[in-house]
């Protein structure tokens, strides 16, 4: 139970961290409010393009292309997470999880040449 | 009343809370924003149930990937459009009285529900506890994992590039 406890306590920490992190935005954003001049023209209202003047809306119908590389993102973020638990017990598992990591990795890999030889990763 | 019970009821309150958030805001994009904080408050009630693993997954793949996968199938799509709520009165009642019975089924099953011994060390090394039982006891349905990530990675390709294609062809007329 005083593990469970500590356990838990350490989690404070991360309930601090997470606390600051939602507050230190609000609070900037709400100070830089009070103390800035504020006098909207439509002129400074309008989005910034780097100089272009903006048409439209901003959520416009993306390309089918973009879609790819978010499905890839997503594909290699859950084999991060098979990695996480195998590099944490590869020292009581040994040599086999090696071999089962490596077929993971490989089949995945032939996922990503795929998609090289169809020419999806190129841009335009 | 502990700090335990009020964190849980901060966690749920908000979990809830965006879920009903989600259903009822008009714009697909902030659906999407209300989901995250669903996602991230449960990803918080599994570390109060020492599931820090499960946690970490949840934030990594819930409210990172899941997230970023909605988000362009909704741009994907026509996504300007606004809900337009009209319900009538029976269906109301209708969608009430499940609610209820719902409600009501659930409270009473769950109210003399019994988990026996609960384990209490299983925040200790838990992250080489699921390494462990996943990489010996269970590796053919990992295995398995790669199999079915391949296929929705050439498969959505497949599907992608054809139309990419057909409009390269067009746009070359």
């Amino acid at each position: 139970m005083e593990l469970y406890h500590l356990y838990q306590n350490n989690y404070l920490v991360v309930l601090m961290f997470l606390l600051l992190g939602i507050l230190l935005p609000i609070v900037a954003l709400t100070a830089g409010k009070i103390l800035r001049p504020a006098k909207p023209t439509k002129e400074k209202q309008t989005t910034y393009e780097s100089g272009i003047e903006p048409f439209h809306q901003s959520w416009v119908q993306y390309n089918v292309r973009y879609y790819i590389f978010a499905l890839l993102f997503v594909i290699f973020d859950v084999e991060t997470v098979f990695l996480y638990p195998w590099a944490v017990a590869y020292d009581k598992l040994g040599i086999f999880a090696l071999i089962e990591m490596t077929i993971f990795i490989v089949m995945l890999l032939i996922g990503l040449l795929y998609a090289w030889k169809k020419k999806v990763l190129k841009w335009m | 009343m502990n700090g335990e019970l009020i964190l849980f009821f901060v966690l749920a309150l908000v979990a809830i809370g965006s879920g009903i958030l989600m259903l009822n805001l008009t714009k697909v994009v902030h659906m999407v924003i209300a989901l995250v904080f669903t996602f991230l408050s449960i990803a918080g009630l599994y570390v109060m149930l020492s599931a820090e693993f499960v946690a970490f997954v949840q934030v990594l793949i819930y409210s990172g990937a899941i997230t970023i996968i909605m988000l362009f199938g909704i741009m994907l799509t026509r996504h300007d459009d606004k809900t337009e709520t009209k319900i009538g009165v029976p269906r109301m009642i209708l969608v009430l009285t499940g609610i209820v019975a719902f409600f009501v089924v659930m409270f009473f099953q769950i109210n003399d529900l019994s988990f026996g011994e609960q384990a209490a060390d299983l925040h200790v090394d838990n992250t080489e506890k699921i390494g462990i039982a996943l990489y010996s006891k269970y590796v053919i349905p990992f295995e398995l994992t790669s199999v079915l990530l391949l296929v929705a990675l050439v498969g959505a390709i497949i599907l992608a590039k054809r139309d990419d294609e057909d409009k390269g062809a067009e746009d070359n007329e």
